[in-house]
């Protein structure tokens, strides 16, 4: 529990910095004021932290959190400590979706992106797991495949943003790298919304998560329905990839970085492996959105670039520490 | 025959466009290059750089995949996916950004640079381990820098709008805006590249049986490998000067080759050549002709390939699966 403890109290810590750190830094004081007591701070920081920043720290946060849980699901059920949603292309398929209605509606219709964008996330899922089937899945066959299809899927969003006007195009490739700029209130409760099933039905299915790590043969001896749960799993999974998509466009990484953390922490079972790695995902998008808009100020880099400098080395790391298996 | 198909649709590409030249003034137009005509401006302002960068990018890619293929002993090996092509982008940008000097051939020397950077750094990451380089770790290595790199190109756009319009259409793997002065002096370094692939053809056929029967058959491995490597940099570097990053031409095209021309690559690396300059011709001039619309032909290429690429990879890895069902 302590490590819990400790994990919620980095977290609380980056939320403060988060809303602290900007084009104006705000002393950590002014920002815990302006959020337990608007009415006596200064009306210019309770309208900086209150409709600014903190609706961004906290779309940080659900990203993080939604798309961490997502790829540690990902990985219990493909067995494979590498795969996450993004580099298996199912975020890719989310934002072909979500580029499509950006570019061809026009405007955002807020509430069609998260449908859409799990419908996306869906279907790269089942078509990266029917390709990869030939009587039984390889985990290697499953991310070469996604890797192919992600591709596929970037080339088609590119192909779909191109055939756009100017301007929605321009709005589409901002979107495509990832970035929190565009969080309001509705986008959070939004997010928040398509989040809360998943996310429980993934934590309830804790022990079914544990079992398939031991492989299909174990689960169905002890009597699980490995395909039924396979598929609700799938399912949480692409509504979280597509939730958190929706909201930010893809940013990569979490998902892989975030379990590893968090197993480190607290092991390997899933009832304490998903909150924490939800936290840890969320610790993660912070502190990378930290780090992208103040390290090159006044220059505002998409969080999905900074993850990606930051998860790319990790994962080679990964990559090395496997290197024998 | 090849070759006949390649100059029928080089005048087929010639003729496609915003503007359409009949191909009776097309060859008026092609004999008198000082015209003032505007079909020999279009043509000799627009159309044949961009012919010829295509030509160019496309040989030198397929060649560099091939190469790279026998090299690695790997069967999804490709400039693009195994972040040479990304290595040698973020370096010119980089040098885009920092010196500010125009856009130019010298730039060559610093995509190279890069690109063999690129290539040791995906390399080094793909072979560790008791298991050697992998086919998939090798891909895993090569879509790991190639993310990063490409997420440090973005980094260094978006703090310089300058740079980034400059290079806007390159880095999506476009050939739209390529001026004769650009791509001419690439074809020097091209054609010198592609020339010494060609003669040493018969040395990628042993290195391609691996080291064992390499070494069996006299081979200098350690010499050989640095050779291949030199020239896959060589052209993997100047095809992206000339076209961006572009991917999975050289990964579709000397599969192709191989399964019409058998594992000598004697043959194989003439049919890449003319083989990878048809099918970038034709995913540039396609979308030209078909949608009426300028698609950057990276984007054609990567719905082309991905697909071949993912059948590549259910076949081999049903093959190397010990469970799975053999292919």
């Amino acid at each position: 529990m302590t490590r819990f403890a400790v994990l919620i109290v980095v977290l609380a810590a980056a939320m403060v910095a988060s809303v602290a750190m900007g084009e104006l830094n705000l002393a950590p004081r002014d920002v815990i004021s302006a959020l337990t007591a608007p009415e006596t701070a200064p009306p210019y920081v309770a309208m900086i932290v209150n409709d600014l920043r903190l609706p961004r720290a906290i779309m940080a946060l659900l990203v993080g959190a939604a798309l961490a849980v997502a790829g540690t699901a990902t990985q219990a059920i493909m067995r494979n400590p590498l795969a996450e949603p993004g580099l298996i292309g199912i975020n890719s398929g989310a934002a072909l979706m979500a580029v499509i209605v950006i570019v061809e509606t026009g405007t955002l219709p807020d509430r069609l992106m998260p449908v859409l964008s799990f419908a996306g996330a869906l279907g790269m899922s089942v078509l990266i797991y029917a390709l990869a089937w030939r009587e039984g899945t390889s985990s290697l066959r499953i991310i070469l495949i996604g890797i192919g299809l992600g591709a596929l899927a970037g080339a088609a969003a590119t192909f779909v943003s191109l055939m756009g006007d100017v301007a929605a195009a321009q709005r589409a490739m901002t979107w495509l790298a990832g970035s929190l700029q565009d969080s309001r209130w509705p986008k959070v409760v939004t997010l928040a919304a398509w989040s809360v099933l998943p996310f429980a039905v993934l934590w309830g299915l804790a022990r079914e998560l544990d079992l398939f790590r031991m492989g299909d043969e174990v689960g169905q001896g002890l009597g699980q329905n490995v395909d039924l749960m396979r598929g609700v799993i799938i399912l949480a999974c692409a509504a979280l990839a597509g939730a958190a998509v929706a909201a930010t466009g893809p940013v990569a990484f979490v998902g892989l970085a975030a379990p590893h953390i968090a197993r480190k922490i607290v092991g390997a079972s899933h009832r304490l492996l998903i909150p924490a790695a939800a936290l840890t995902g969320a610790i993660l998008v912070l502190l990378a959105d930290i780090a992208a808009r103040r390290l090159l100020a006044p220059v505002q880099l998409p969080v999905g670039v900074m993850t990606a400098i930051l998860g790319a080395p990790f994962f080679g790391w990964l990559l090395w520490t496997r290197r024998n298996e | 025959m090849l070759a006949l198909a390649l100059v029928a649709l080089s005048l087929w590409s010639l003729t496609v466009g915003a503007s359409a030249i009949p191909l009776r003034d097309l060859i008026t137009a092609l004999t008198d290059p000082y015209g003032a005509s505007r079909d020999s401006i279009v043509l000799f302002q627009v159309r044949l750089p961009r012919l010829l960068a295509a030509l160019s990018a496309g040989s030198a890619l397929a060649v560099a995949g091939a190469i790279m293929q026998a090299l690695t002993g790997n069967p999804l090996a490709d400039p693009g996916l195994l972040g040479v092509n990304a290595g040698a982008a973020f370096a010119i940008v980089t040098v885009l950004s920092l010196t500010r000097i125009p856009a130019g051939p010298e730039l060559v020397w610093v995509g190279f640079l890069g690109a063999a950077t690129a290539a040791l750094a995906v390399y080094a990451l793909g072979s560790v381990g008791r298991s050697g380089t992998t086919p998939v770790k090798l891909v895993l290595a090569g879509v790991v820098v190639g993310s990063l790199l490409i997420s440090l190109t973005t980094t260094v756009l978006l703090h310089d709008s300058g740079t980034l319009d400059e290079v806007r259409f390159w880095t999506a793997g476009s050939l739209k805006n390529r001026r004769m002065a650009d791509v001419l002096p690439m074809m020097s370094y091209l054609l010198v590249a592609l020339a010494v692939a060609v003669s040493l053809a018969s040395q990628f056929t042993s290195l391609s049986l691996g080291a064992e029967i390499a070494r069996g058959l006299g081979q200098n491995l350690a010499l050989w490998r640095a050779v291949s490597a030199a020239i896959v940099v060589a052209l993997a570097g100047t095809a992206v000067v000339v076209a961006g990053p572009l991917g999975f031409v050289g990964l579709v095209v000397p599969h192709i080759a191989r399964m019409s021309a058998g594992p000598d690559y004697r043959w194989t690396i003439p049919l890449c050549l003319l083989g990878g300059a048809m099918l970038t011709l034709l995913a540039d001039t396609l979308p030209r002709a078909l949608l009426d619309r300028d698609i950057p032909v990276g984007v054609t290429m990567a719905v082309i390939g991905a697909p071949f690429f993912i059948h590549l990879a259910r076949r081999r890895t049903g093959r190397n699966n010990a469970t799975g069902a053999a292919a």
